[in-house]
């Protein structure tokens, strides 16, 4: 039966692409940059959270677990070794405590929205947005060529391996050369095919598209928006104080 | 009805030569026609005329008249010809612009601009068509080539275009999959569909065919009719330079060296231990207790699935980690010992061409450059000419030759292939074949992973089956 049928699937992901937007501007203005100084320390607290519940509900245990394990050996260090060190590995621990505290959370942000949005889904979201295709299309095909160039990437280390071609001996400058040449010409062809395809199934006859996707703010979305409203308004007051 | 009258084209990156001369076709509406010929004939520049990627995509010059039910198509856009003309392409890598095989379907639809209720039963006379239901709702990047290549073909038909072209669609299918593939071409052959295949690879169509078209050298040297297909044979074919007619599945061809099973001599014998690989802990891609390969022999695996073989080709040469242990002459080599010794040639060769340039290529893998001996090797692989032009201007054919010098130029004593065949043309394939039996008798052992039933007649000495693992679902 399940080979000659399909019925449209309605599961949506928890959060709508818009609100994964904000999300992602929200984690780098307040997590990775640290704007508004100690006041917005609680909300921060919150944001840095809030990227592992949201890979909890997408089921991506192993990258929520590693996630937290790389945290919580951050704040060991932290607490327990920082006091203590002095010198030249007191700075080195600062480093990099500093920047793995503030880019894990936004790192993740990162994971969950491209694991969880379809290209459809983006689409739909930026032309409720009103965005032009001028711009959607070729981020659109980006989202698309970022596994290719993952996989691309993969084969040609492979084959570097096989024909013996390593760092050392001088040839560290080639070394990149052989990496990235494959890497360009291998992914251009691709996009260029991918193109081709795309055309002759008639991308870009029609000034309306339609979008078999529904997109829509859901109670999860309107929650994040009050937190969001909540963060802002209270940074507002500290800065009129 | 599709008419080509004294069609002329020459592309811009190689004005000397046109590759369609003077050509003249017409296609009643419903016919199957089967383009083919050897590489550079101009099967392929056929139908870029008709789906627009000619002028848009590849430049040049067009002369004569190119007509679909009497309107000149010529200065039409592309995306003007959507939901008319349908294209399934060679690479299934490159054919999508979605990550999930559903909004792939819709996309086509989509950009139509169809309704909703419109694009949602579309899909589903396609999927109920094509027996495609377990592959919805899935990533592009989990699927096997050919599940690509059904998808590309479902995404093509759910436009619910009049006409179709295929080129070289089988190009990257082994044996099973370009049997899936002919069941589909024939879905649309019983739908009334004009259908326009352009391949090599001619016997898993070959019978579906209304007509063939043979060309060499962008002119139409041989036109053969329905009831003259059957008559044709195998000896008419390799004198066109076609490849083989008939459909042997390369599993049928298993024949183990038995001498060597029997005498067993350890001297002569690569003996493959332990070989096993799975996605987790449920779902087993194969399982090879022990593979006894003979040295200095030509040896094709054949059977289960594409991912598989190469999977177990990347285990052998020990860039994939694995616990496989090979014992030659009486050492046991771990995976990691392996790394350097053993030379594979990728299914996809573009991503083993680094340098700027053929020589530079064969230089590299030498173990100590000497230029006069790789200029050797590039004349006996038959690209003597070429040491200075760029790998990737080279075509499929040649770029598969050098990789197969830097084989030879590594000197490494075995040396692993994977679908060293596909997307070749009789004549290119010979030679690739010819280069096999020259490392074979320099001592070399070969293990190829192959469908191609006429290559491994050509050069194989054994072939052993890979069994498809147990699937628990």
């Amino acid at each position: 039966m399940s080979e000659d049928t399909w019925t449209p699937r309605r599961n949506k992901s928890l959060l709508d692409p818009r609100t994964k937007l904000l999300l992602i501007f929200v984690e780098a203005v307040l997590v990775l940059a640290t704007t508004g100084g100690d006041r917005l320390f609680a909300f921060r607290v919150v944001f840095a959270i809030l990227p592992f519940l949201l890979l909890l509900t997408a089921k991506r245990y192993m990258t929520c677990i590693v996630g937290l394990l790389v945290l919580g050996s951050i704040y060991f260090l932290e607490y327990t070794v920082f006091p203590y060190a002095n010198g030249a590995l007191a700075s080195i621990l600062l480093i990099i405590i500093m920047i793995i505290n503030r880019f894990l959370p936004a790192y993740l942000t990162g994971v969950y929205v491209v694991g969880t949005t379809t290209v459809s889904e983006f689409k739909a979201a930026m032309d409720k947005l009103h965005m032009p295709d001028a711009l959607t299309i070729p981020m659109c095909v980006m989202f698309r060529l970022f596994p290719t160039i993952r996989e691309e990437n993969a084969s040609i280390r492979a084959a570097m391996k096989i024909r013996g071609i390593r760092f050392g001996g001088g040839k560290a400058g080639k070394m990149l050369e052989y990496r990235v040449v494959p890497m360009i010409t291998c992914t251009a062809k691709i996009g260029e095919e991918l193109s081709a395809s795309a055309l002759t199934r008639g991308l870009g006859k029609q000034k309306k598209r339609t979008n078999i996707c529904h997109i829509g703010f859901g109670w999860a979305d309107w929650a994040f928006f009050l937190l969001v409203a909540a963060t802002v308004i209270y940074w507002i007051l500290g800065v009129l104080a | 009805m599709i008419e080509f009258e004294n069609v002329s084209f020459t592309y811009e990156a190689t004005p000397g030569q046109k590759s369609l001369r003077d050509f003249s076709l017409s296609i009643n509406d419903g016919e199957c026609i089967l383009i083919t010929g050897p590489s550079g004939c101009g099967k392929s520049t056929l139908l870029r005329l008709l789906n627009g990627l000619i002028p848009e995509f590849y430049s040049g010059e067009t002369e004569g008249s190119i007509k679909i039910d009497g309107n000149e198509i010529q200065g039409s856009r592309i995306e003007d010809q959507a939901g008319r003309i349908g294209t399934v392409f060679q690479n299934p890598r490159s054919q999508f612009f979605n990550v999930d095989t559903t909004s792939e379907l819709a996309f086509g639809p989509e950009n139509l601009g169809l309704s909703e209720g419109e694009i949602l039963d579309r899909i589903g006379q396609t999927v109920k068509a094509f027996h495609i239901g377990a592959l919805m709702d899935r990533s592009i990047f989990e699927l096997s080539g050919g599940e690509k290549q059904k998808i590309a073909c479902a995404s093509v038909d759910v436009l619910a275009p009049g006409i179709i072209l295929l080129d070289e669609p089988s190009a990257n299918l082994d044996y099973e999959a370009a049997e899936n593939l002919r069941e589909l071409i024939l879905c649309w052959k019983n739908a009334g569909k004009t259908i326009l295949i352009a391949e090599h690879r001619i016997n898993y169509i070959w019978d579906l065919a209304d007509r063939v078209v043979i060309m060499e050298n962008g002119v139409l040297t041989k036109e053969i009719q329905r009831d003259e297909i059957g008559r044709f044979t195998e000896e008419d074919a390799t004198r066109y330079g076609l490849r083989c007619l008939e459909r042997i599945d390369p599993t049928s061809l298993v024949k183990a060296g038995k001498e060597a099973a029997e005498q067993n001599r350890k001297d002569n014998t690569i003996i493959l231990k332990n070989f096993r690989y799975s996605y987790d802990k449920r779902q087993e891609l194969y399982s090879i207790p022990e593979m006894k390969i003979r040295k200095g022999k030509v040896t094709a695996i054949v059977g289960a699935n594409g991912a598989g073989k190469t999977t177990f080709l990347e285990s052998i040469c020990g860039i994939r980690k694995n616990n496989g242990i090979m014992e030659m002459d009486g050492i046991a080599y771990s995976g990691k010992k392996r790394i350097g010794m053993i030379f594979m040639v990728m299914q996809d060769v573009n991503h083993q061409l680094f340098t700027e340039s053929v020589l530079d290529e064969v230089l590299i893998s030498q173990r100590s450059e000497n230029e006069e001996e790789a200029k050797k090797i590039l004349s006996d692989v038959g690209l003597a000419g070429f040491s200075d032009r760029h790998p990737m201007s080279l075509s499929g054919g040649q770029k598969q030759r050098l990789a197969l010098a830097c084989a030879i130029a590594s000197k490494l004593p075995i040396l692993l292939l994977d679908e060293p065949t596909s997307g070749l043309d009789l004549l290119q394939m010979h030679a690739v074949a010819e280069i096999l039996n020259r490392l074979k008798e320099e001592g070399r052992t070969v293990i190829t992973v192959t469908h191609d039933s006429e290559f491994i007649e050509c050069c194989c000495d054994d072939v052993i089956r890979m069994e498809e693992a147990q699937h628990e679902t």
